[in-house]
């Protein structure tokens, strides 16, 4: 792995390269591969290009950071002031707010440089982006693979070298799915470390925007740059001051395996993370078993809570303010349902219903209710097992990346697929996926690092011993901006 | 076959906070539209609601001064339901922790109306229906609301005017909003059921929606009253409905039954964390509030000694009892001050409005200042009328209408001299007077007051008359 | 626990969605099939789970509640930019043929 953002970042410094030369290489790599793969579905070039000039003068006047004047993307979910922001949705149209998420703020005032919006599932629905009312994006490392999901097209990206890092969203894997899919770098911090302003809302209690990157270093920077407490999010909470320090020693450090996770999980990839679990170990690493018992439960927990949530925040696109208006209606309240009905696709219906379903009265108890109780639960048994070690490794996911247009039988099914990732929203804790091999078709497997409540920092140091000792490598796209 | 009301209010209060419930935007009434509106208002994708502080002590003052218990942890949850002036499809509210609970407005008759809750949510837009067209505005959204919910202890139409009036002005005493009720600052909703006398269960309620007058309020009562005895005698059962009330017929019409009920979905909303309120806090609001109206309004009949029709007179506005409280600090009598109140200052402040708001140019002290020219004798009431007239039309100072040497005062011998004259001048009248007609002795003291130019003290000129008639 | 067709339909408007019946009937065993993965956790949990505030277990301090301070609004034209506003107003023709 190395560290795009600092090489390139070294460069514009140093005068080598302007951020208006370094943004016109990106946007000929994403004309060039773009129309294949799909990542980008809203280009915002003409901003790159104003993001550049503005980022140049900052290097000239010596107040440049590390990513001042560094092209980047964010998954079309995140709100840009006079820019699209679709959620890869009918409904949403030609949305362009008017108001920037906070994590745009913060990147914009240090000099970075927006290409564009990304590809994902409508709404963040899904595990391999296909719902997207703009079609798939494809995998870089094999196009007839699917990225993952919902963060896809930003995983794409990153991975083609379209883009140096973007900025992804995670509610029940959305960012350490598709970033182990596309063989890169994925961290979903602790909820509350990042703003959720301007996040278009999934599932409020679970949703995180994070960093998705070529590299542990890249990841550490990113995160830097856009966490900490916002006036603007209730939910969010201040992170320590000063840069998130990075020097690799898991000498002590225990690991912590629950049998839980690895329950149906193919051997390759068991196997490939017991390699990089051994890699630790002989650097003076531990390894501790810890059970979990409820993360059985998670992924149904998970499923209730999101689409409870879900089916409240999706209430509001009524045709009204923004986005898409049905035709042909005999009465308002006719407009609306008609909309709603043509605007929003068949996953994001049936997530609604199911929310709808939940809160509904006389299921409230037994659904919703009971779900929210066991999640307490396994925020508990996660924190007992914390007790007992720093961090745990588990799969990203139980599988690599599907074949495009693989259903997996049925709804469940795909739904499983999710199971290793849907544990660390609910408790709200932060975790990495960082490449961990491939798997017998060559195709990238993810193993995920997870850290306590805040921990964080811890996190992403435990993935910097890989990164530093060569056991980790992001998948190497033969195109794109190669540094 | 008698039959027994039993009614509950739920009230919606606007808050006057200076912002929005979840938003900086101002909550200033009217404004061109969508102008007092940002993300969060309008439910921009992305945007997130952060809470008042102020709306939450609001909340709370307005709990304290109907008697209820704080909730010191409580929690905001979301109402789902889809409607265009509410731009989220939800209404952040408050389900089954509210803020206040078991509380209580006294009634005259000492008669107690329980309050269940109260708790705090946001108010929706305003749509315009014109042309074919519905138009939107955001303006009003996410204002913040607090919702008074009464237990059904309300057996009259006449009890439900006097608990609404009593709400408000509790409200305004606290300061926590101005209630106006054609603003629609103040609106209450009114269950409604029957049951004969000494029946031990409740009948079916029916509400009426959005009342936004007391005068209706009673009316619509009255009507559904009858109406639902009229449906029970006929044989009939009620139909539990949400219903409204048309202010020209004087009728009620059903707006949706039970069945087409709405299913809110009640849940615990995400966004904003579960408020934890210190009891220092709720301590430190429960001392900031000021004397409430109906101990107010009782101490003074019971200890000022103000004459009950009077004390009434006041105490429903809580400036002029500032007021006065000022000026009787000051040394002004009681009596003196609260009649030339009434009398006079209320002629210049035609609507309860004006009397609420009290805005004249005359300061406590210059009014304490007169009211001891009477109480000691130095100036007669009607003269004391006339200055306060001018005082509160021109602003100026006592000094300015009454000279030192006009106050200086009439030494007696001046006024013995001038009830002769009165007496001579007016044969007439003392011959009637001795005659038993004892009002005829008014006309000296007219002449007096005129010969004197209102200076004179009347009661020491009665003094003085009846001596020369009598001997 | 089964979901009958009248149950997706009373989901459905309060959803703002609608089905056709065909639709319906496609959808209903697939929602069945949800549901029945969804009641895995009743599987699990007995008893009394008591009251859902316990699991609403963050808190915000009084300090940290918002002060009562106005901030300026935003101009209608950005208010409405995403419409074809009318006065000021979001206009919503009331029948489209």
């Amino acid at each position: 792995m190395k560290s795009v953002i600092s090489i390139l970042s070294s460069k514009l410094r140093s005068g080598e390269i302007t951020s208006a030369q370094l943004t016109e290489q990106y946007i000929k790599e994403i004309e060039k591969h773009n129309p294949t793969l799909n990542a980008y579905v809203h280009l915002t070039f003409d901003e790159a290009r104003a993001n550049a000039a503005a980022a140049d003068k900052l290097i000239k006047e010596g107040k440049a950071t590390a990513l001042t004047g560094i092209p980047f993307t964010l998954k079309d979910n995140i709100a840009t002031d006079g820019l699209p922001t679709t959620c890869c949705s009918k409904i949403l149209q030609g949305l362009k707010p008017y108001y920037d998420a906070t994590v745009w703020s913060k990147l914009k005032a240090q000099g970075a440089v927006l290409l564009g919006k990304t590809n994902m599932d409508e709404f963040a629905m899904g595990s391999t982006s296909e719902s997207s009312y703009f079609g798939a994006p494809l995998n870089p490392v094999d196009t007839t693979k699917v990225t993952g999901g919902s963060s896809g097209g930003v995983a794409a990206a990153v991975c083609a070298n379209i883009a140096a890092y973007g900025l992804g969203s995670d509610t029940g894997g959305s960012i350490r799915q598709p970033a182990s899919f596309c063989g890169i770098v994925g961290f979903k911090p602790t909820y509350g470390a990042v703003s959720r302003y301007g996040l278009i809302a999934y599932g409020s209690s679970l949703d995180q925007i994070g960093p998705m990157t070529q590299s542990v270093t890249d990841a550490a920077i990113v995160y830097d740059a856009i966490r900490g407490e916002d006036k603007a999010d209730g939910t969010s909470v201040p992170t320590p001051d000063g840069k998130t320090v990075l020097n690799g020693d898991v000498k002590g450090l225990k690991i912590g395996i629950a049998e839980e996770y690895f329950d149906g999980v193919p051997s390759d990839i068991k196997s490939a993370i017991d390699g990089m679990v051994a890699a630790y170990e002989r650097a003076g690493a531990q390894v501790v078993k810890v059970s979990i018992p409820a993360l059985k439960l998670a992924l149904p927990v998970y499923y209730i809570i999101a689409c409870a949530e879900a089916s409240s925040n999706l209430g509001r696109y009524d045709g009204i303010r923004y986005g898409f208006r049905a035709t042909g209606y005999t009465s308002v309240d006719d407009m609306i349902t008609k909309t709603r009905t043509e605007g929003f696709g068949k996953e994001v219906k049936k997530r609604i219903m199911l929310g709808t379903y939940v809160l509904s009265s006389g299921y409230f108890d037994a659904y919703y209710k009971k779900a929210c109780l066991i999640r307490k639960a396994v925020e508990s048994q996660m924190a007992e097992a914390f007790e007992k070690c720093d961090v745990l490794f588990a799969p990203t996911a139980p599988n690599t990346a599907f074949p495009l247009g693989y259903s997996g039988g049925n709804a469940v099914q795909t739904y499983l697929s999710d199971v290793c990732t849907v544990p660390v929203n609910i408790a709200g804790l932060p975790a990495i996926s960082i490449p961990c091999g491939t798997d017998k078709g060559g195709m990238p497997i993810g193993v995920q690092i997870i850290g306590k409540k805040f921990d964080d920092s811890r996190v992403l140091d435990v993935a910097y011993f890989a990164e530093i000792s060569g056991l980790s490598e992001t998948a190497d796209f033969k195109g794109g901006v190669r540094v | 076959m008698k039959y027994r009301l039993v009614s509950g209010l739920e009230t919606h209060v606007e808050l006057a906070t200076a912002t929005k419930i979840f938003c900086g935007c101002t909550t200033a009434f009217g404004g061109s539209p969508n102008t007092h509106c940002c993300p969060v208002c309008t439910g921009q994708p992305g945007a997130l609601p952060v809470l008042n502080k102020k709306v939450v002590e609001y909340a709370i003052r307005a709990g304290l001064a109907t008697h209820c218990t704080i909730n010191t942890t409580t929690h905001l949850d979301r109402k789902n339901y889809c409607y265009p002036d509410l731009p989220k499809a939800y209404q952040i509210s408050q389900f089954d922790k509210p803020l206040c609970e078991h509380g209580y407005v006294e009634l005259e008759s000492g008669k107690r109306i329980g309050i269940t809750r109260i708790h705090i949510e946001e108010d929706a837009g305003k749509l315009v229906h014109e042309s074919g067209f519905t138009y939107v505005d955001y303006n009003r959204g996410g204002v913040p609301l607090i919702e008074i919910v009464s237990e059904p202890d309300i057996s009259s139409p006449e009890e439900a005017k006097e608990y609404v009036e009593k709400l408000q002005l509790i409200m305004r005493y606290i300061g926590v909003s101005d209630c106006k009720m054609q603003e629609g600052s103040m609106r209450c909703d009114v269950n409604i059921s029957v049951m004969p006398e000494g029946a031990t269960e409740f009948g079916t309620r029916t509400e009426i929606k959005n009342m936004n007058s007391i005068s209706y309020i009673e009316k619509a009562m009255a009507y559904e009253y009858e109406r639902q005895i009229e449906v029970i005698e006929g044989g009939g059962k009620i139909v539990q409905a949400t219903l409204r009330y048309d202010e020209h017929t004087g009728e009620t019409s059903v707006m949706r039954t039970k069945e087409d009920a709405q299913d809110y979905r009640y849940f615990p909303e995400p966004d904003i964390l579960t408020v934890v309120i210190p009891e220092s806090k709720v301590e430190e609001i429960k001392n900031s509030l000021p004397e409430l109206p109906t101990d107010k309004l009782h101490r003074y009949i019971d200890e000022l000694k103000i004459n009950p029709a009077t004390a009434k007179l006041l105490y429903k506005y809580k400036r002029v009892c500032d007021f006065a409280e000022r000026a009787f600090a000051l040394g002004a009598g009681v009596k003196n001050t609260v009649n030339l109140i009434v009398g006079t200052l209320y002629s210049k402040l035609e609507t309860e409005e004006d009397k609420e708001k009290f805005v004249l140019p005359v300061s406590a002290d210059e009014m304490a200042a007169l009211v001891k020219l009477v109480d000691d004798g130095k100036i007669n009431i009607t003269l004391a009328q006339k200055t306060l007239s001018a005082m509160a039309e021109e602003g100026k100072p006592v000094s300015a209408y009454i000279k030192p040497e006009d106050i200086a005062g009439m030494d007696d011998g001046e006024l013995e001299s001038i009830c002769r004259q009165a007496v001579e001048a007016n044969a007439g009248a003392v011959a009637d007077f001795k005659a038993g007609k004892e009002k005829a002795i008014f006309a000296l003291y007219g002449f007096v007051k005129k010969a004197t130019q209102g200076k004179a003290d009347i009661k020491k000129a009665d003094e003085i008359i009846k001596k020369l008639i009598l001997g | 626990m089964s979901v009958t067709q009248k149950e997706i339909k009373t989901l459905a408007r309060l959803s703002r969605l609608e089905f056709s019946d065909g639709e319906i009937e496609k959808f209903a065993p697939e929602f069945e099939e949800i549901i029945e993965f969804a009641n895995k956790i009743n599987e699990q949990v007995e008893g009394d789970t008591g009251s859902i505030r316990e699991v609403v277990s963050r808190t915000v301090k009084w300090e940290d509640l918002r002060e009562d301070e106005v901030k300026e609004s935003l101009p209608n034209e950005k208010i409405t930019s995403n419409v074809q506003a009318e006065g000021g107003y979001f206009p919503v023709r009331r029948v489209v043929k």
